[in-house]
């Protein structure tokens, strides 16, 4: 399935339906399937998963929302429909591993959804990326072949550095991507600070001078970097208008992004 | 001669009597207070503390053990104090030097009682002696460096920090207990005259009889001994007496919620149907919905403010401090002294404002952060569900809601849509949007 020079690639991300073989569950997610900038990060890993040849399905219309913002709105009832929903569906397709590129999703997979009958095992998309290039299924082009990379920095997610301990594996693929660019901010990893769609926020107003994706995004942009790095489609959101409010000439990519360029995909 | 002293040693018969008498009030006043404490955070949600007393002791014991590794590491260890520079550092001098000589205290007490049932068995003397009185001098500096730091500090008045009258008045009694322990010790030195090691074993006590007493005859020093002890020993009775009154209560509830807290970051206890039903209630709109440990916990903050400095939502002039959210519960907390009728203890509105609530991002640094293991954000979850089920969420975050109860995702887009991204994938790539 790697591309050829002849024949323009043909990505495929097979629903369950249409691979009811597959070993894991690539969970989109809201904002991956509904937001126009988060569907290039999806499409971005259908096509690392191409490459590395995974053996995947989506589910394409079948799920819902996790509700794990409705959950941290307060809308417990809300979450609990939406979390039953979900089970039942996931339980369907004898989903057994599921891959999501949203530490929300991967939080309500792995701390909510258990305390409902549905237990996973569950990566963020870093992690199994970070897998399949130790593999060597996923190989990025030797170091001389390409040019200096700009100076990137990397924004953790609380839900995915702070509340479920994930750090190391974004920056493996970041170190493969961009080798020695990587400049981090003074509070990273779990000390990680929020750029401010968390706990449902994403969804509230927010007086600019009040916006905490500004405050973050200049602590970024401190770091002298060209590139925001970020492993959260609501960060990715955050991270964007914070630089943009600051005028900064920055582009903000989700890790699975610089990895899929870094290839050539 | 073998190197000790005499415990109570200068102390007549009669102020020895008086000063157990006092020792039994002091300890009765701590309990008093730790009692009405108790009392207070007994009236949240029960947490099946029975259930931990139940079955074998091997099941006991598991169940005890992460509890217990907790209030080792994170207590004893003060694993969760460190990183915060000078803040700690005195915390680390004060904590030492507190706990050594809190045992050194107690194997005193024990070796006194040992004496009244045979002389024999005294052990306070020798070479245990030499080791107990040079380690007891040495961590008593380190309690008084601890406390000249945390002077510095609160007057320099750190905003984070929370400063109340009484604070000042645990402070200048702990460095007045340290100071008047040691001069008792050098007056000590001065009346009995130890020689060699039996001397030198007390560094501190020894340089102040030599330096600050020459001249004194013993009259004199017998005397100064009297006075600084009692002044030393009305002190200690005093703090004792004090804990459960200030915020020395954290020796007491920082462990218990050390050991108690739920321990992992990100969960969130659910809400059963049954008990909605049963109770008629979701969330927390009386104080006392909150469960014992939340109560506990309430107490267990010493407003250090490391919630607040690591807060997103303070950090950009939102309405909401973490620290100031535990603070404001704990003051309805404390209403509940005298009785108040179900639903009366009031948390919203004038208590923790909804703009505060909504402030929140649940990002959970505030509770990564606390020493003591306080959860702000399970606090303020447990107020958001009762705002939304009283129906006065609105704005942005309300249509979000309904568009995730209606169209199963926030953007309230048609479910069938939620493929279309496939498509997308053999297309051209799309302009940057």
């Amino acid at each position: 399935m790697n591309p050829t020079p002849d024949s323009p690639p043909q990505w495929k991300a097979p629903t369950v339906r249409e691979n009811p073989g597959f070993e894991i569950l690539y969970w989109v997610g809201c904002a991956g399937a509904y937001d126009r900038r988060a569907q290039r990060v999806t499409r971005a890993m259908v096509k690392l998963l191409n490459t590395a040849g995974v053996n995947f399905a989506v589910l394409a219309g079948e799920e819902k929302c996790t509700g794990e913002s409705a959950r941290r709105l307060g809308d417990e009832f809300l979450f609990q429909e939406l979390a039953q929903a979900n089970i039942e569906t996931l339980a369907r397709h004898k989903v057994r591993k599921i891959v999501a590129h949203c530490p929300h999703c991967v939080n309500a997979f792995l701390k909510d959804y258990p305390q409902f009958g549905g237990a996973y095992e569950v990566l963020h998309h870093t992690q199994l990326l970070a897998g399949l290039v130790e593999q060597g299924r996923l190989k990025v082009p030797a170091e001389g072949s390409r040019q200096e990379p700009l100076p990137i920095t990397y924004h953790d997610p609380c839900y995915l550095a702070r509340v479920n301990g994930i750090h190391q594996a974004p920056r493996d693929l970041l170190a493969l991507a961009a080798p020695g660019a990587l400049r981090e901010m003074g509070r990273c990893r779990d000390k990680t600070s929020c750029c401010g769609a968390g706990g449902g926020r994403m969804w509230m107003e927010e007086t600019p001078a009040q916006r905490v994706s500004t405050q973050r995004a200049g602590e970024a942009l401190a770091t002298g970097a060209k590139t925001v790095a970020v492993g959260c489609p609501f960060c990715l959101t955050m991270m964007t208008d914070g630089v943009a409010a600051s005028g900064a000439e920055v582009q903000v990519k989700d890790v699975a992004e610089l990895l899929a360029e870094s290839l050539g995909l | 001669m073998t190197p000790t002293r005499e415990t109570f040693g200068n102390i007549s018969d009669g102020s020895r009597w008086v000063f157990y008498g006092l020792a039994v009030a002091a300890t009765a006043l701590f309990a008093w207070g730790l009692h009405r404490r108790v009392a207070l955070w007994r009236q949240g949600r029960p947490i099946g503390l029975r259930a931990l007393l139940s079955g074998s002791w091997r099941e006991r014991i598991s169940r005890w053990r992460p509890g217990a590794r907790r209030i080792a590491i994170e207590g004893l260890g003060q694993e969760r104090v460190r990183g915060r520079g000078l803040a700690s550092g005195a915390h680390g001098l004060l904590f030492s030097g507190f706990m050594v000589l809190l045992l050194g205290t107690t194997l005193l007490e024990v070796d006194h009682l040992a004496g009244m049932v045979s002389s024999n068995l005294h052990f306070h003397q020798g070479l245990y002696y030499r080791v107990y009185e040079t380690t007891l001098d040495l961590f008593g500096v380190l309690f008084l460096a601890g406390c000249l730091l945390f002077l510095f500090r609160r007057v320099r008045r750190p905003p984070s920090v929370g400063h109340r009258a009484s604070d000042w008045g645990v402070l200048a009694a702990f460095l007045a207990i340290g100071v008047t322990g040691f001069l008792v010790e050098g007056l000590r030195i001065g009346w009995q005259r130890p020689e060699g090691v039996g001397a030198t074993c007390s560094p501190v006590g020894l340089w102040i009889s030599t330096t600050f007493l020459h001249g004194w005859g013993e009259g004199e020093l017998r005397r100064g001994h009297v006075v600084l002890w009692w002044v030393h020993s009305l002190l200690v009775l005093g703090f004792i007496a004090a804990i459960p009154h200030t915020r020395l209560l954290h020796f007491i509830a920082g462990p218990l919620n050390l050991a108690l807290a739920p321990a992992t970051l990100g969960v969130l206890p659910p809400v059963r149907m049954e008990e909605v039903e049963a109770t008629g209630r979701v969330g927390v709109g009386d104080v006392r919905h909150f469960t014992q440990q939340q109560l506990l916990s309430l107490d267990a903050c010493v407003e250090c403010g490391r919630c607040e400095e690591a807060c997103p939502a303070f950090a950009t002039a939102k309405p909401l401090s973490p620290k100031k959210v535990v603070q404001d519960l704990r003051g309805v907390m404390e209403s509940l002294a005298t009785p108040v009728p179900e639903g009366e203890a009031g948390v919203h509105g004038a208590v923790v404002g909804a703009e505060t609530l909504w402030a929140c991002t649940a990002c959970s640094a505030c509770t990564r952060v606390c020493p003591v293991r306080v959860d702000p954000v399970g606090l303020i979850l447990e107020l958001r569900r009762h705002l939304v089920a009283e129906g006065t969420l609105s704005g942005t975050a309300a249509v979000a809601l309904r568009r995730m109860q209606s169209s199963s995702n926030p953007w309230g887009l048609p479910p069938g849509e939620r493929g279309a991204w496939i498509e997308g994938l053999s297309k051209p790539p799309a302009p940057s949007a």
